[in-house]
């Protein structure tokens, strides 16, 4: 089987798009080298097709271009963009960082190095810092609970001898979807796959393994991030939620929107219209390919959070015992059928559309095929969804907060943190 | 009345941009494009905290959140369910020099979006609750973006370094303390003064048929009379004799350094010659400071340059943050060196069409969406009062010259104009300000009590 390809044409720009993905993400890092997914095909971005990293740097930057690795849990990504009198070479330079990395010691440890930093980076800005946390400890064992950037200990075992077999398994054309965007035919799109699948041909690699996804943990836990000097608390809760796809994850979006999606929705209207505690209140459902996480979010000062919390934690339990109601349902209907166009506006969002589908394993098509199945739900279709899915006694909640303020005032509350751990210890 | 304008220029290559002005002074930019069947709904209001006094800075954006409040003629909440149940959402921005508000919305919706834009124009109904809990929103983000966040933190304190007496030494969120003190009848009159149809601008991009489109706007804000205007008071920020240096220790693991250099507004005819160096200096990872800094030297994670795109001069700012182990001051060294080779040597024609080919990329890019679209035409027509001067910059942009750029750098990235805020990690003795230099003119006891909120 060869490299899937989407193409969307575009007019009006003379820029174009293309991104070869492959189904490996950081889920599948080899245990105890969590990061190695992202620095290896990091590392290919810095020196390939024979040229050095200053002069790949050069070569690319000269037409004006930029060549983009992106590692999500499920997937990888290459993405260029560029004008279309620059296309020709920069689909040459990008199918040299797949097909034929220079993979140097000394960018090697210098990548290193600069992750390292990129940690110091992520524990300095708090939503940041809450998300890293709120990955690792929700569902410990699962696999989207290991790191695309891994630890100060995972990325020290991370040697430079395996990556080369390692980067060439990565990019097997059975495994790979290519997407082209941009003002040209689509004999040109496929000229540019073409050139793409030719970099790697004959390279196999084993079809990525399904993902085993552990019991979630009982009870509710809290995990307070502690951090100097906080005027404010970042709040992350949640627990599993559905595949994304048809059945109960599209069953569960109107909750979703209604619940924590829309300015009206109702951590919104409670926790910063009505009361000012927070700059933002709001859910998500993380679309992954093995079920990922339903996560609820707010921002409130020292003072306000832990009532904050209460209440969010008494909203989430009316959630889940009674749904939606009426309005609320035929609203979210309404805003999810209509919101649709709005993510396929551009040429280059619907080559992104359809190739992260294909890269779930969902059929290109199926974005185009949710007006109807939203249309199909009834209130007590989602209400049912969320029996089987909303956990109100099963949380975890990572608050990000100085302890010294926070952990008295989550006594007082009935609340206290189950664990403390120090920003800067993950 | 016909349409007045009909752009076309070789940076608006399919760009069909037309504008028209109603009798009570409202203007009208449209950009049709039926590529997809939505529409970016823009309304730019000439407000910004440029029209604050001290005292009640904050004012323009605190009012932004209020403007999703109920009207006389809608409830609280109708607003934002009506748009959302569309399929759309909505929000704004408030900035120096202008407000807006975006409604992103299906094609067949224009008609909705029109009467509940031109509601809020006129009929916002101001309530002392809503009020209050807008205030501890904007307290909260403010608290988000400035108090908890290093970046913001430092961007606020070089305005107030670099600018004594000009409204863009304050920051466009405002200080905590007015935040909090602002009336009702401040903000009242604020709505009164500057929300008028002859003080904004209607900005249409996307799959709008334009006969149609003209008769709704002139049936929704036609009869809305014009206000009058207050004659702006002109303020003149003096000039810079010498360097300007604050220096705070923050809980963050690795150093910052955030450099302003007075430069110019953007009508100017030398601020294309600074964007580009700015382009120069960190678009992309050959860009001589990034490779200075991250590659070589490997002393930050990154480089960014910008100059600010407004109606008087703006800061060229020069942003790095270190690794933990370096001090800003080898950042500066670094940032000095590069400069003065900039300032000394011709840029080859080489390095001249790369940066010329990223700033033809960049262009595009901000062009892709309608949103994007509408957002640069409101900018440029409220900003500069003509949207077509998007196009003359970017074909400025395009003509920039090794002598433009080496007349840019040894004119205003100079020490005489540079305002520097270092950020160490705070340490075992606590936190707080310093001056850096004796020559600071800064209001240090004022700096350290902004610093404890």
């Amino acid at each position: 089987m060869s490299a899937r390809f989407h193409f969307a044409p575009a007019v009006g720009t003379p820029l174009c798009w293309f991104s070869a993905a492959t189904r490996v993400g950081a889920a599948l890092d080899p245990v105890g080298r969590e990061g190695m997914t992202r620095h290896v095909a990091e590392l290919a971005r810095r020196g390939a097709g024979g040229l050095d990293r200053a002069a790949l740097d050069s070569a690319i930057d000269c037409l004006g271009a930029s060549i983009e690795v992106e590692v999500d849990r499920d997937w990888l990504s290459v993405t260029a963009t560029c004008l279309e009198r620059h296309l020709d070479r920069t689909v040459e330079l990008a199918a040299s960082v797949l097909a034929d990395p220079l993979l140097e010691r000394g960018e090697h440890e210098m990548l290193l190095r600069e992750s390292l930093h990129e940690l110091d980076d992520v524990r300095d800005d708090d939503a940041s810092l809450a998300d890293r946390h709120f990955h690792r400890v929700c569902s410990p064992g699962h696999p989207y609970a290991r790191t695309a950037l891994g630890t100060q200990e995972s990325l020290a075992r991370i040697e430079l001898a395996p990556l080369a077999d390692y980067h060439a398994s990565l990019w097997a054309p059975e495994h790979m979807v290519v997407g082209v965007a941009g003002p040209m035919t689509v004999a040109r799109a496929e000229t540019v796959a073409d050139r793409v699948r030719a970099a790697v041909a004959g390279r196999t690699g084993a079809r990525p393994p399904a993902l085993d996804v552990p019991p979630f943990p009982p009870g509710r836990r809290i995990i307070l991030v502690d951090k100097p000097k906080r005027t404010q608390c970042q709040v992350l809760l949640g627990h599993l939620a559905p595949v994304y796809g048809p059945g109960d994850f599209v069953a569960l979006m109107p909750l979703e929107t209604a619940f924590g999606g829309l300015f009206s929705s109702r951590l919104m209207q409670e926790i910063r219209v009505a009361r000012g505690w927070s700059y933002g209140a709001g859910c998500r459902m993380s679309k992954a390919r093995a079920p990922h996480w339903f996560r609820m979010w707010m921002a409130p000062t020292a003072d306000h959070a832990a009532d904050a919390l209460a209440l969010t934690l008494s909203l989430y339990d009316k959630l889940a015992a009674g749904g939606l109601d009426a309005d609320e349902f035929q609203l979210a209907i309404h805003h999810l059928t209509g919101a649709l166009p709005f993510a396929s506006a551009t040429a280059r969002q619907r080559m992104r559309l359809a190739l992260r589908h294909d890269l779930l394993d969902l059929p290109e098509d199926f974005p185009a095929q949710l007006p109807a199945l939203l249309a199909a739900l009834t209130v007590d279709d989602v209400r049912e969804a969320a029996g089987r899915w909303l956990r109100p006694r099963d949380l975890c909640i990572v608050m990000v907060a100085s302890a010294d303020e926070m952990v008295p005032r989550l006594e007082r509350a009935g609340s206290p943190p189950s664990e403390i751990v120090a920003y800067d210890s993950y | 009345m016909p349409w007045t304008t009909e752009i076309t220029h070789p940076f608006a290559s399919a760009l069909h941009v037309r504008r028209h002005r109603l009798h009570n002074g409202l203007g009208l930019v449209v950009l049709a494009d039926a590529g997809a069947p939505i529409v970016s709904y823009q309304t730019w209001y000439a407000v910004g905290s440029r029209h604050e006094s001290p005292g009640q800075t904050g004012m323009a954006h605190l009012f932004e959140h209020l403007m999703f409040g109920q009207t006389r003629t809608r409830p609280a909440g109708e607003f934002d369910r009506t748009i959302e149940r569309t399929g759309g959402d909505s929000n704004a921005a408030t900035w120096v020099d202008w407000t807006y508000y975006r409604d992103s919305v299906p094609a067949r919706d224009l008609a909705l979006v029109i009467a509940l834009e031109s509601d809020r124009m006129v009929n916002l109904a101001l309530e002392p609750a809503v009020l209050e809990a807008e205030r501890e929103v904007v307290a909260n983000e403010r608290m988000q973006r400035v108090d908890d966040e290093v970046e913001g933190f430092a961007d606020e304190e070089l305005s107030r370094l670099a600018y004594t007496i000009h409204p863009y030494g304050w920051p466009t969120i405002g200080w905590m303390e007015d935040i909090r003190s602002m009336g009702m009848a401040d903000v009242q009159r604020f709505y009164e003064t500057y929300y008028a149809p002859n003080n904004a601008t209607l900005v249409v991009v996307g799959d709008v048929d334009e006969v149609r489109l003209l008769e709704l706007v002139e049936r929704h804000y036609g009869d809305i009379a014009p206000a009058e205007l207050p004659a702006e008071k002109r303020v003149v920020e003096p000039a810079q004799e010498s360097e300007r240096r604050r220096r705070f220790a923050k809980p963050t693991p690795a150093p910052r350094l955030l450099r302003g250099y007075r430069a110019v507004d953007q009508a100017h005819a030398d601020w294309p010659a600074l964007s580009f160096v700015a382009s120069l200096l960190s678009s992309g990872p050959s860009s001589r400071l990034h490779r200075r800094l991250v590659i070589e030297r490997e002393i930050s994670l990154g480089a960014d340059c910008d100059v600010g795109p407004q109606r008087d001069p703006g800061l060229f700012r020069i942003a790095t943050q270190l690794t933990r182990e370096h001090q800003a001051e080898e950042a500066e060294a670094e940032i000095d060196a590069v400069l003065a080779d900039l300032a000394e040597r011709r840029v080859d024609d080489a390095e001249l069409e790369k940066v010329r080919s990223v700033v033809e990329t960049d262009y595009w890019g901000e062009l892709e969406g309608v949103d994007g679209r509408a957002e640069a035409l409101g900018h440029y027509q409220t900003t500069l009062g003509d949207f077509r001067k998007l196009f003359e910059v970017a074909e400025r942009l395009s003509q920039v010259t090794a002598e433009d750029v080496q007349h840019a750098v040894r004119t205003y990235l100079i020490a005489e104009r540079r305002c520097s805020i270092l950020i160490d990690p705070e340490g075992d003795d606590g936190g707080g300000v310093r001056d850096d230099d004796p020559s600071d003119d800064g209001d240090d006891g004022h700096a350290a009590a902004r610093d404890d909120q």
